[in-house]
Protein backbone atom coordinates (compact mmCIF):
# COMPACT_ATOMS: atom_id res chain seq x y z
CA UNK A 1 0.00 0.00 0.00
CA UNK A 2 1.21 3.57 -0.64
CA UNK A 3 0.67 5.65 2.46
CA UNK A 4 1.15 9.41 2.84
CA UNK A 5 1.61 10.58 6.42
CA UNK A 6 1.43 14.23 7.50
CA UNK A 7 3.21 15.30 10.67
CA UNK A 8 2.31 18.87 11.75
CA UNK A 9 5.26 19.42 14.10
CA UNK A 10 8.93 19.96 13.24
CA UNK A 11 10.65 16.73 12.30
CA UNK A 12 14.08 17.59 13.72
CA UNK A 13 12.91 18.61 17.19
CA UNK A 14 11.98 15.71 19.46
CA UNK A 15 8.32 15.58 20.36
CA UNK A 16 5.58 13.04 20.95
CA UNK A 17 3.79 13.40 17.64
CA UNK A 18 6.87 13.46 15.41
CA UNK A 19 8.31 10.47 17.26
CA UNK A 20 5.01 8.64 16.74
CA UNK A 21 5.06 9.41 13.01
CA UNK A 22 8.72 8.38 12.71
CA UNK A 23 8.17 5.02 14.38
CA UNK A 24 4.89 4.40 12.57
CA UNK A 25 6.57 5.06 9.21
CA UNK A 26 9.36 2.61 9.99
CA UNK A 27 6.97 -0.04 11.32
CA UNK A 28 4.78 0.30 8.21
CA UNK A 29 7.85 -0.04 6.06
CA UNK A 30 8.74 -3.27 7.85
CA UNK A 31 5.25 -4.55 7.11
CA UNK A 32 6.01 -3.96 3.42
CA UNK A 33 4.20 -0.68 2.76
CA UNK A 34 5.55 2.34 0.92
CA UNK A 35 5.50 5.40 3.13
CA UNK A 36 6.11 9.09 2.48
CA UNK A 37 6.07 11.57 5.37
CA UNK A 38 5.49 15.31 4.98
CA UNK A 39 6.72 17.40 7.91
CA UNK A 40 8.18 20.82 8.64
CA UNK A 41 11.97 20.67 9.02
CA UNK A 42 14.74 23.11 9.94
CA UNK A 43 17.34 21.28 7.93
CA UNK A 44 16.36 19.59 4.67
CA UNK A 45 19.61 17.72 4.23
CA UNK A 46 19.44 15.77 7.47
CA UNK A 47 16.06 14.18 6.64
CA UNK A 48 15.71 10.43 6.11
CA UNK A 49 14.77 9.41 2.55
CA UNK A 50 11.09 8.85 3.35
CA UNK A 51 10.55 12.37 4.74
CA UNK A 52 9.81 15.45 2.66
CA UNK A 53 10.04 18.93 4.12
CA UNK A 54 7.04 21.25 3.95
CA UNK A 55 9.21 24.26 4.83
CA UNK A 56 10.84 25.78 7.88
CA UNK A 57 8.81 25.60 11.10
CA UNK A 58 7.88 28.64 13.18
CA UNK A 59 7.56 28.58 16.95
CA UNK A 60 3.99 29.04 18.13
CA UNK A 61 2.57 28.83 21.62
CA UNK A 62 -0.20 26.31 21.33
CA UNK A 63 -1.98 24.01 23.77
CA UNK A 64 0.21 25.21 26.64
CA UNK A 65 3.51 24.40 25.01
CA UNK A 66 5.73 25.72 22.25
CA UNK A 67 4.94 23.95 19.00
CA UNK A 68 6.93 24.24 15.83
CA UNK A 69 4.48 24.35 12.96
CA UNK A 70 4.64 25.48 9.38
CA UNK A 71 2.21 27.42 7.24
CA UNK A 72 2.22 30.05 4.53
CA UNK A 73 1.66 30.08 0.75
CA UNK A 74 4.83 28.12 -0.05
CA UNK A 75 3.83 25.47 2.44
CA UNK A 76 0.33 25.21 0.96
CA UNK A 77 1.83 24.66 -2.49
CA UNK A 78 4.25 22.03 -1.25
CA UNK A 79 1.41 20.17 0.45
CA UNK A 80 -0.71 19.95 -2.68
CA UNK A 81 2.28 19.03 -4.82
CA UNK A 82 3.21 16.25 -2.39
CA UNK A 83 -0.35 14.88 -2.56
CA UNK A 84 -0.41 15.05 -6.34
CA UNK A 85 2.91 13.29 -6.77
CA UNK A 86 2.36 10.78 -3.99
CA UNK A 87 -0.49 8.80 -5.57
CA UNK A 88 -1.32 7.53 -2.09
CA UNK A 89 -3.84 4.80 -1.39
CA UNK A 90 -4.44 6.36 2.01
CA UNK A 91 -3.61 9.76 3.49
CA UNK A 92 -2.94 9.70 7.23
CA UNK A 93 -2.90 13.11 8.97
CA UNK A 94 -1.83 13.60 12.56
CA UNK A 95 -3.24 16.10 15.03
CA UNK A 96 -5.61 17.62 12.45
CA UNK A 97 -6.65 20.43 14.80
CA UNK A 98 -3.19 21.98 14.96
CA UNK A 99 -3.13 25.06 12.68
CA UNK A 100 -0.69 23.46 10.33
CA UNK A 101 -0.04 21.25 7.31
CA UNK A 102 -2.35 18.51 8.61
CA UNK A 103 -5.40 20.64 8.11
CA UNK A 104 -3.98 21.96 4.82
CA UNK A 105 -3.51 18.40 3.62
CA UNK A 106 -7.15 17.58 4.42
CA UNK A 107 -8.20 20.69 2.56
CA UNK A 108 -6.28 19.87 -0.55
CA UNK A 109 -6.99 16.15 -0.78
CA UNK A 110 -9.89 13.98 -1.80
CA UNK A 111 -10.16 10.27 -1.07
CA UNK A 112 -9.59 7.95 1.90
CA UNK A 113 -8.23 10.09 4.75
CA UNK A 114 -7.39 8.74 8.21
CA UNK A 115 -6.71 11.14 11.09
CA UNK A 116 -5.10 10.56 14.48
CA UNK A 117 -5.80 12.74 17.53
CA UNK A 118 -2.93 12.92 20.01
CA UNK A 119 -3.48 15.67 22.56
CA UNK A 120 -5.92 16.16 25.27
CA UNK A 121 -6.74 19.84 25.46
CA UNK A 122 -9.30 22.02 27.12
CA UNK A 123 -11.62 24.15 25.06
CA UNK A 124 -9.59 27.14 24.02
CA UNK A 125 -10.35 30.13 21.88
CA UNK A 126 -7.72 29.39 19.29
CA UNK A 127 -8.89 25.88 18.86
CA UNK A 128 -12.57 26.79 18.61
CA UNK A 129 -12.00 29.36 15.88
CA UNK A 130 -9.95 26.77 14.10
CA UNK A 131 -12.62 24.12 14.51
CA UNK A 132 -15.09 26.30 12.63
CA UNK A 133 -12.55 26.97 9.92
CA UNK A 134 -11.41 23.42 9.72
CA UNK A 135 -14.88 21.89 9.76
CA UNK A 136 -14.75 21.31 6.04
CA UNK A 137 -11.45 19.55 6.38
CA UNK A 138 -12.73 17.46 9.30
CA UNK A 139 -15.73 16.37 7.27
CA UNK A 140 -13.45 14.76 4.72
CA UNK A 141 -11.83 12.45 7.23
CA UNK A 142 -13.08 8.91 6.66
CA UNK A 143 -11.66 7.27 9.78
CA UNK A 144 -10.65 8.75 13.09
CA UNK A 145 -8.16 7.32 15.56
CA UNK A 146 -7.47 8.63 19.05
CA UNK A 147 -4.33 7.55 20.87
CA UNK A 148 -5.98 7.65 24.28
CA UNK A 149 -9.25 8.21 26.12
CA UNK A 150 -8.16 11.79 26.78
CA UNK A 151 -7.55 12.44 23.09
CA UNK A 152 -10.93 10.90 22.31
CA UNK A 153 -12.60 13.23 24.81
CA UNK A 154 -10.95 16.21 23.11
CA UNK A 155 -12.24 15.04 19.75
CA UNK A 156 -15.76 14.48 21.06
CA UNK A 157 -15.91 17.88 22.73
CA UNK A 158 -14.56 19.87 19.82
CA UNK A 159 -16.03 18.29 16.73
CA UNK A 160 -18.30 15.51 17.97
CA UNK A 161 -18.49 11.97 16.72
CA UNK A 162 -16.50 8.93 17.68
CA UNK A 163 -13.13 7.35 17.04
CA UNK A 164 -11.24 4.12 17.45
CA UNK A 165 -8.67 4.05 20.22
CA UNK A 166 -5.30 2.77 19.06
CA UNK A 167 -2.54 3.60 21.54
CA UNK A 168 0.95 4.83 20.81
CA UNK A 169 3.61 2.25 20.06
CA UNK A 170 7.11 1.76 21.37
CA UNK A 171 9.98 0.26 19.42
CA UNK A 172 10.93 -2.19 22.14
CA UNK A 173 13.96 -3.56 20.28
CA UNK A 174 15.75 -0.19 20.32
CA UNK A 175 15.28 0.19 24.08
CA UNK A 176 15.50 -3.18 25.75
CA UNK A 177 19.23 -3.64 25.23
CA UNK A 178 20.24 -0.04 25.89
CA UNK A 179 23.57 0.49 27.68
CA UNK A 180 23.76 3.28 30.26
CA UNK A 181 26.18 6.23 29.94
CA UNK A 182 29.71 5.54 31.16
CA UNK A 183 29.67 5.61 34.97
CA UNK A 184 25.88 5.87 35.35
CA UNK A 185 23.82 5.29 37.45
CA UNK A 186 26.79 4.57 39.75
CA UNK A 187 26.85 3.35 43.35
CA UNK A 188 25.02 6.38 44.74
CA UNK A 189 22.03 5.82 42.41
CA UNK A 190 20.72 8.36 39.91
CA UNK A 191 17.47 9.94 38.80
CA UNK A 192 16.70 10.79 35.17
CA UNK A 193 14.46 13.54 33.80
CA UNK A 194 13.75 13.78 30.08
CA UNK A 195 11.73 16.52 28.39
CA UNK A 196 11.69 20.20 27.51
CA UNK A 197 13.16 21.77 30.62
CA UNK A 198 11.76 25.26 29.99
CA UNK A 199 8.19 24.05 29.71
CA UNK A 200 6.30 24.29 33.01
CA UNK A 201 3.90 21.42 32.31
CA UNK A 202 6.80 19.00 31.99
CA UNK A 203 7.24 19.56 35.71
CA UNK A 204 11.03 19.86 36.16
CA UNK A 205 10.39 22.43 38.88
CA UNK A 206 8.48 19.84 40.95
CA UNK A 207 11.46 17.52 40.75
CA UNK A 208 13.99 20.25 41.61
CA UNK A 209 11.90 21.21 44.65
CA UNK A 210 11.78 17.58 45.76
CA UNK A 211 15.49 17.06 45.20
CA UNK A 212 16.85 18.38 48.55
CA UNK A 213 14.57 15.97 50.46
CA UNK A 214 15.74 13.10 48.24
CA UNK A 215 19.42 14.09 48.74
CA UNK A 216 18.89 14.18 52.49
CA UNK A 217 18.02 10.46 52.47
CA UNK A 218 20.35 9.48 49.62
CA UNK A 219 23.42 11.70 50.03
CA UNK A 220 25.28 10.36 46.98
CA UNK A 221 22.42 10.42 44.50
CA UNK A 222 22.82 12.27 41.21
CA UNK A 223 20.32 13.83 38.80
CA UNK A 224 20.57 13.61 35.02
CA UNK A 225 18.54 16.18 33.05
CA UNK A 226 18.14 15.78 29.30
CA UNK A 227 16.03 17.84 26.93
CA UNK A 228 16.07 21.11 25.02
CA UNK A 229 16.03 24.42 26.91
CA UNK A 230 18.04 26.02 29.69
CA UNK A 231 17.39 25.06 33.30
CA UNK A 232 20.41 26.66 35.01
CA UNK A 233 18.12 29.14 36.76
CA UNK A 234 16.05 26.33 38.27
CA UNK A 235 19.15 24.40 39.29
CA UNK A 236 20.67 27.51 40.90
CA UNK A 237 17.84 27.47 43.47
CA UNK A 238 19.54 24.37 44.93
CA UNK A 239 22.39 24.55 47.43
CA UNK A 240 25.87 24.48 45.87
CA UNK A 241 26.44 20.90 46.97
CA UNK A 242 23.09 19.68 45.60
CA UNK A 243 23.52 21.64 42.38
CA UNK A 244 26.92 20.03 41.86
CA UNK A 245 25.25 16.60 41.65
CA UNK A 246 23.05 17.69 38.75
CA UNK A 247 24.21 16.93 35.21
CA UNK A 248 22.58 18.73 32.29
CA UNK A 249 22.89 17.10 28.90
CA UNK A 250 20.84 19.63 26.90
CA UNK A 251 19.06 18.45 23.79
CA UNK A 252 19.74 14.83 22.93
CA UNK A 253 18.98 12.97 19.71
CA UNK A 254 16.81 9.89 19.42
CA UNK A 255 19.74 7.48 19.46
CA UNK A 256 20.87 8.79 22.85
CA UNK A 257 17.41 8.59 24.37
CA UNK A 258 17.60 4.90 25.26
CA UNK A 259 21.08 5.38 26.73
CA UNK A 260 19.92 8.28 28.87
CA UNK A 261 16.84 6.41 30.09
CA UNK A 262 18.97 3.39 30.96
CA UNK A 263 21.40 5.60 32.93
CA UNK A 264 19.03 6.17 35.84
CA UNK A 265 18.13 4.03 38.81
CA UNK A 266 14.71 5.63 38.45
CA UNK A 267 13.02 7.61 35.70
CA UNK A 268 11.02 10.57 37.02
CA UNK A 269 7.99 11.96 35.11
CA UNK A 270 6.71 14.94 37.14
CA UNK A 271 4.48 16.25 34.29
CA UNK A 272 1.64 18.41 35.56
CA UNK A 273 -0.89 18.03 32.75
CA UNK A 274 -1.63 18.17 29.04
CA UNK A 275 -0.28 14.65 28.53
CA UNK A 276 -2.60 12.33 26.69
CA UNK A 277 -0.47 9.23 26.76
CA UNK A 278 3.08 9.21 28.12
CA UNK A 279 5.11 7.28 25.60
CA UNK A 280 8.38 8.15 27.33
CA UNK A 281 7.20 6.15 30.35
CA UNK A 282 6.90 3.07 28.14
CA UNK A 283 10.34 3.75 26.68
CA UNK A 284 11.88 4.01 30.13
CA UNK A 285 10.10 0.81 31.15
CA UNK A 286 11.43 -0.92 28.03
CA UNK A 287 15.02 -0.09 29.06
CA UNK A 288 14.31 -1.65 32.45
CA UNK A 289 14.40 1.58 34.45
CA UNK A 290 11.56 1.76 37.01
CA UNK A 291 9.27 4.78 36.57
CA UNK A 292 8.04 7.27 39.16
CA UNK A 293 5.31 9.43 37.63
CA UNK A 294 2.69 11.99 38.64
CA UNK A 295 -0.80 10.52 38.92
CA UNK A 296 -2.22 12.03 35.72
CA UNK A 297 -5.03 9.92 34.26
CA UNK A 298 -2.97 9.09 31.19
CA UNK A 299 0.07 8.00 33.22
CA UNK A 300 -2.05 6.01 35.59
CA UNK A 301 -3.43 4.02 32.68
CA UNK A 302 0.00 3.36 31.20
CA UNK A 303 1.34 2.30 34.61
CA UNK A 304 -1.75 0.17 35.29
CA UNK A 305 -2.71 2.23 38.35
CA UNK A 306 0.73 1.80 39.84
CA UNK A 307 1.34 -1.90 39.09
CA UNK A 308 3.95 -1.11 36.46
CA UNK A 309 5.42 2.02 38.05
CA UNK A 310 5.26 4.18 41.16
CA UNK A 311 2.86 7.14 41.27
CA UNK A 312 2.83 10.34 43.34
CA UNK A 313 0.36 13.20 43.77
CA UNK A 314 0.51 15.60 40.84
CA UNK A 315 2.32 18.92 41.51
CA UNK A 316 3.29 17.72 44.99
CA UNK A 317 7.07 17.80 45.53
CA UNK A 318 6.94 16.20 48.97
CA UNK A 319 4.85 13.33 47.64
CA UNK A 320 7.43 12.84 44.87
CA UNK A 321 10.31 12.88 47.37
CA UNK A 322 8.52 10.35 49.57
CA UNK A 323 7.83 8.03 46.63
CA UNK A 324 11.45 8.17 45.43
CA UNK A 325 12.91 7.64 48.90
CA UNK A 326 10.62 4.70 49.57
CA UNK A 327 11.44 3.02 46.27
CA UNK A 328 15.22 3.58 46.50
CA UNK A 329 15.28 1.78 49.85
CA UNK A 330 13.48 -1.27 48.53
CA UNK A 331 15.64 -3.23 46.10
CA UNK A 332 13.05 -5.97 45.51
CA UNK A 333 10.30 -3.44 44.75
CA UNK A 334 12.58 -1.93 42.10
CA UNK A 335 13.17 -5.33 40.55
CA UNK A 336 9.45 -6.04 40.55
CA UNK A 337 8.74 -2.74 38.80
CA UNK A 338 11.46 -3.44 36.24
CA UNK A 339 9.84 -6.76 35.35
CA UNK A 340 6.29 -5.42 35.37
CA UNK A 341 7.34 -2.36 33.36
CA UNK A 342 9.03 -4.49 30.76
CA UNK A 343 5.97 -6.67 30.32
CA UNK A 344 3.71 -3.63 30.10
CA UNK A 345 5.89 -1.94 27.48
CA UNK A 346 5.90 -5.08 25.30
CA UNK A 347 2.13 -4.75 24.87
CA UNK A 348 2.74 -1.49 23.03
CA UNK A 349 5.40 -2.65 20.59
CA UNK A 350 5.09 -0.90 17.23
CA UNK A 351 4.72 -4.16 15.31
CA UNK A 352 1.43 -4.73 17.14
CA UNK A 353 0.23 -1.13 16.94
CA UNK A 354 1.14 -0.62 13.27
CA UNK A 355 -0.79 -3.75 12.36
CA UNK A 356 -3.94 -2.32 13.94
CA UNK A 357 -3.46 0.93 12.03
CA UNK A 358 -3.06 -0.94 8.74
CA UNK A 359 -6.41 -2.60 9.42
CA UNK A 360 -7.95 0.88 9.59
CA UNK A 361 -6.29 1.82 6.27
CA UNK A 362 -7.62 -1.37 4.73
CA UNK A 363 -11.13 -0.67 5.89
CA UNK A 364 -11.30 2.79 4.29
CA UNK A 365 -9.41 2.39 1.06
CA UNK A 366 -10.82 1.25 -2.23
CA UNK A 367 -8.78 -0.82 -4.65
CA UNK A 368 -7.90 1.18 -7.75
CA UNK A 369 -8.52 4.67 -6.38
CA UNK A 370 -5.87 7.00 -4.95
CA UNK A 371 -5.94 10.20 -2.92
CA UNK A 372 -6.36 13.07 -5.38
CA UNK A 373 -5.73 16.80 -5.10
CA UNK A 374 -8.91 18.78 -4.42
CA UNK A 375 -8.98 22.17 -6.13
CA UNK A 376 -11.88 23.74 -4.25
CA UNK A 377 -10.23 22.65 -1.05
CA UNK A 378 -7.01 24.37 -1.99
CA UNK A 379 -8.82 27.65 -2.56
CA UNK A 380 -10.58 27.31 0.78
CA UNK A 381 -7.23 26.46 2.29
CA UNK A 382 -5.81 29.76 1.15
CA UNK A 383 -8.81 31.61 2.58
CA UNK A 384 -8.27 29.80 5.83
CA UNK A 385 -4.65 30.85 6.07
CA UNK A 386 -5.54 34.54 6.00
CA UNK A 387 -7.67 33.97 9.02
CA UNK A 388 -5.24 31.80 10.92
CA UNK A 389 -2.33 34.18 10.66
CA UNK A 390 -3.62 37.10 12.79
CA UNK A 391 -4.85 34.63 15.38
CA UNK A 392 -1.34 33.24 15.57
CA UNK A 393 0.31 36.60 16.04
CA UNK A 394 -2.12 37.44 18.78
CA UNK A 395 -1.02 34.53 20.91
CA UNK A 396 2.69 34.80 20.26
CA UNK B 1 -23.76 54.03 -6.50
CA UNK B 2 -25.18 54.86 -3.11
CA UNK B 3 -24.44 53.11 0.18
CA UNK B 4 -27.63 51.03 0.02
CA UNK B 5 -26.80 49.39 -3.24
CA UNK B 6 -23.26 48.59 -2.00
CA UNK B 7 -24.74 47.05 1.07
CA UNK B 8 -27.11 45.06 -1.10
CA UNK B 9 -24.27 43.84 -3.32
CA UNK B 10 -22.22 42.88 -0.28
CA UNK B 11 -25.22 41.01 1.14
CA UNK B 12 -25.83 39.12 -2.08
CA UNK B 13 -22.13 38.30 -2.41
CA UNK B 14 -22.04 36.95 1.14
CA UNK B 15 -25.12 34.84 0.49
CA UNK B 16 -23.64 33.43 -2.72
CA UNK B 17 -20.36 32.69 -0.97
CA UNK B 18 -22.13 31.00 1.94
CA UNK B 19 -24.34 28.90 -0.32
CA UNK B 20 -21.45 27.85 -2.51
CA UNK B 21 -19.41 26.70 0.49
CA UNK B 22 -22.41 24.72 1.76
CA UNK B 23 -22.78 23.14 -1.67
CA UNK B 24 -19.07 22.36 -1.66
CA UNK B 25 -19.33 20.71 1.75
CA UNK B 26 -22.24 18.61 0.57
CA UNK B 27 -20.31 17.53 -2.48
CA UNK B 28 -17.34 16.44 -0.37
CA UNK B 29 -19.54 14.59 2.12
CA UNK B 30 -21.34 12.73 -0.64
CA UNK B 31 -17.96 11.81 -2.07
CA UNK B 32 -16.83 10.51 1.32
CA UNK B 33 -19.97 8.38 1.57
CA UNK B 34 -19.35 6.94 -1.89
CA UNK B 35 -15.76 6.02 -1.02
CA UNK B 36 -16.83 4.51 2.31
CA UNK B 37 -19.56 2.49 0.64
CA UNK B 38 -17.22 1.22 -2.07
CA UNK B 39 -14.78 0.10 0.64
CA UNK B 40 -17.53 -1.57 2.64
CA UNK B 41 -18.84 -3.32 -0.44
CA UNK B 42 -15.37 -4.67 -1.26
CA UNK B 43 -14.91 -6.04 2.25
CA UNK B 44 -18.36 -7.64 2.28
CA UNK B 45 -17.71 -9.34 -1.06
CA UNK B 46 -14.35 -10.57 0.24
CA UNK B 47 -16.00 -11.85 3.41
CA UNK B 48 -18.60 -13.82 1.45
CA UNK B 49 -15.85 -15.18 -0.79
CA UNK B 50 -13.84 -16.45 2.16
CA UNK B 51 -16.93 -17.96 3.79
CA UNK B 52 -17.66 -19.83 0.55
CA UNK B 53 -14.09 -21.15 0.54
CA UNK B 54 -14.30 -22.20 4.17
CA UNK B 55 -17.63 -23.90 3.50
CA UNK B 56 -15.99 -26.08 0.88
CA UNK B 57 -12.92 -26.86 2.97
CA UNK B 58 -14.19 -29.63 5.30
CA UNK B 59 -13.71 -27.39 8.32
CA UNK B 60 -17.37 -27.81 9.30
CA UNK B 61 -19.97 -30.52 9.35
CA UNK B 62 -22.17 -30.90 6.29
CA UNK B 63 -25.16 -28.90 7.58
CA UNK B 64 -23.08 -25.92 8.77
CA UNK B 65 -21.08 -25.97 5.55
CA UNK B 66 -24.29 -25.94 3.51
CA UNK B 67 -25.69 -23.04 5.54
CA UNK B 68 -22.47 -21.08 5.14
CA UNK B 69 -22.27 -21.76 1.41
CA UNK B 70 -25.91 -20.79 0.88
CA UNK B 71 -25.70 -17.53 2.84
CA UNK B 72 -22.41 -16.58 1.18
CA UNK B 73 -24.01 -17.19 -2.20
CA UNK B 74 -27.07 -15.12 -1.23
CA UNK B 75 -24.89 -12.23 -0.07
CA UNK B 76 -22.90 -12.26 -3.30
CA UNK B 77 -25.93 -12.40 -5.57
CA UNK B 78 -28.37 -9.94 -3.97
CA UNK B 79 -27.48 -6.73 -5.74
CA UNK B 80 -26.46 -3.41 -4.24
CA UNK B 81 -26.11 -2.42 -0.60
CA UNK B 82 -28.94 0.11 -0.94
CA UNK B 83 -31.37 -2.75 -1.50
CA UNK B 84 -33.04 -4.23 1.54
CA UNK B 85 -32.64 -7.85 0.54
CA UNK B 86 -28.89 -7.44 0.06
CA UNK B 87 -28.53 -6.09 3.60
CA UNK B 88 -30.78 -8.87 4.89
CA UNK B 89 -28.52 -11.35 3.14
CA UNK B 90 -25.45 -9.77 4.79
CA UNK B 91 -27.16 -9.89 8.21
CA UNK B 92 -28.05 -13.53 7.59
CA UNK B 93 -24.47 -14.31 6.68
CA UNK B 94 -23.28 -12.62 9.88
CA UNK B 95 -25.78 -14.59 11.95
CA UNK B 96 -24.90 -17.92 10.33
CA UNK B 97 -21.20 -17.15 10.87
CA UNK B 98 -21.84 -16.29 14.51
CA UNK B 99 -23.79 -19.50 15.00
CA UNK B 100 -21.06 -21.55 13.33
CA UNK B 101 -18.23 -19.87 15.19
CA UNK B 102 -19.68 -19.23 18.62
CA UNK B 103 -17.10 -21.40 20.32
CA UNK B 104 -13.56 -21.70 19.05
CA UNK B 105 -12.84 -24.75 21.19
CA UNK B 106 -15.26 -26.85 19.18
CA UNK B 107 -13.31 -26.09 16.05
CA UNK B 108 -10.49 -28.49 15.37
CA UNK B 109 -8.37 -26.83 12.73
CA UNK B 110 -5.51 -29.17 12.00
CA UNK B 111 -5.26 -28.17 8.38
CA UNK B 112 -2.95 -25.20 7.72
CA UNK B 113 -5.09 -24.05 4.79
CA UNK B 114 -8.14 -23.92 7.05
CA UNK B 115 -6.21 -22.00 9.68
CA UNK B 116 -5.08 -19.50 7.08
CA UNK B 117 -8.66 -19.08 5.84
CA UNK B 118 -9.89 -18.58 9.38
CA UNK B 119 -7.21 -15.93 10.04
CA UNK B 120 -8.24 -14.17 6.86
CA UNK B 121 -11.90 -14.33 7.90
CA UNK B 122 -11.04 -12.82 11.27
CA UNK B 123 -9.22 -9.96 9.57
CA UNK B 124 -11.97 -9.26 7.08
CA UNK B 125 -14.72 -9.36 9.73
CA UNK B 126 -12.84 -6.67 11.65
CA UNK B 127 -12.54 -4.57 8.50
CA UNK B 128 -16.27 -4.93 7.78
CA UNK B 129 -17.11 -3.63 11.27
CA UNK B 130 -14.75 -0.66 10.89
CA UNK B 131 -15.76 0.37 7.38
CA UNK B 132 -19.44 -0.01 8.30
CA UNK B 133 -18.84 2.36 11.22
CA UNK B 134 -16.96 4.84 9.01
CA UNK B 135 -19.79 4.79 6.47
CA UNK B 136 -22.34 5.50 9.19
CA UNK B 137 -20.18 8.40 10.47
CA UNK B 138 -20.06 9.91 6.97
CA UNK B 139 -23.83 9.58 6.57
CA UNK B 140 -24.43 11.24 9.94
CA UNK B 141 -22.21 14.19 8.98
CA UNK B 142 -23.95 14.59 5.64
CA UNK B 143 -27.52 14.30 6.93
CA UNK B 144 -26.80 17.05 9.46
CA UNK B 145 -26.23 19.51 6.60
CA UNK B 146 -28.93 18.11 4.35
CA UNK B 147 -31.49 18.88 7.07
CA UNK B 148 -30.57 22.58 7.20
CA UNK B 149 -33.46 24.80 6.12
CA UNK B 150 -31.68 26.70 3.33
CA UNK B 151 -30.08 23.57 1.96
CA UNK B 152 -33.50 21.94 1.68
CA UNK B 153 -35.34 24.97 0.28
CA UNK B 154 -32.69 25.87 -2.31
CA UNK B 155 -32.07 22.28 -3.44
CA UNK B 156 -28.33 22.68 -2.75
CA UNK B 157 -27.90 18.93 -2.85
CA UNK B 158 -29.42 18.76 -6.32
CA UNK B 159 -31.01 15.44 -7.13
CA UNK B 160 -28.76 13.42 -4.87
CA UNK B 161 -30.94 11.14 -2.72
CA UNK B 162 -30.82 11.63 1.05
CA UNK B 163 -28.02 9.33 2.24
CA UNK B 164 -29.06 6.54 4.57
CA UNK B 165 -27.10 4.50 7.04
CA UNK B 166 -26.80 0.92 5.81
CA UNK B 167 -28.41 -1.07 8.52
CA UNK B 168 -27.26 -4.67 8.85
CA UNK B 169 -25.69 -7.00 11.39
CA UNK B 170 -21.92 -6.91 11.24
CA UNK B 171 -20.61 -8.30 14.52
CA UNK B 172 -17.47 -10.41 14.58
CA UNK B 173 -18.19 -14.03 15.61
CA UNK B 174 -17.21 -14.79 19.21
CA UNK B 175 -14.54 -17.28 18.22
CA UNK B 176 -12.81 -14.68 16.04
CA UNK B 177 -13.23 -11.64 18.27
CA UNK B 178 -9.85 -11.71 19.88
Amino acid sequence: MRIGIVCPYAWDIPGGVSAHVHDLAIALNRLGHEVSVLAPAENDEALPSFVQSSGKPRAVRYNGSVARLSFGPVTALRVSKWIEEGQFDVLHVHEPLAPSISVLACWSAKGPIVATWHSSMDRSRVLLSLVKLARTAMEKISARIAVSDAALTTLREHIGGDALIIPNGVDISSFDNAKPLEGWPGDGKALVFLGRVDEPRKGLEILINAYPAIRAKNPNIRLLIAGPGDCSELVSTLSTENAASVTQLGMIDDDQKATVLASGSLYIAPNTGGESFGIVLLEAMATGTPVVASNLAAFSRVLREGHAGMMFNNEDSSSLAAAVNKLLQDESAQQKLTAAGHARAAQFDWSIVAHQIVEVYESVRVEGTVVEPDLTGQMLGRLGKFRITPEREEIE
Amino acid sequence: MNTHSWQFIAFVATCVWYLSTQAGRLDRLHHRIDVAQAALDTHLARRAGIVAEIASSDAFDLVTAAMLAQSAHDALSSGELEEDHRREAESDLTNVLCAALDDVDELDLTDSVQRALMAELQQICGRVVMSHQFHTDAVTDCVKIRRQFLVKVLFLAGRAPMPKALDFQDQVPAALAK
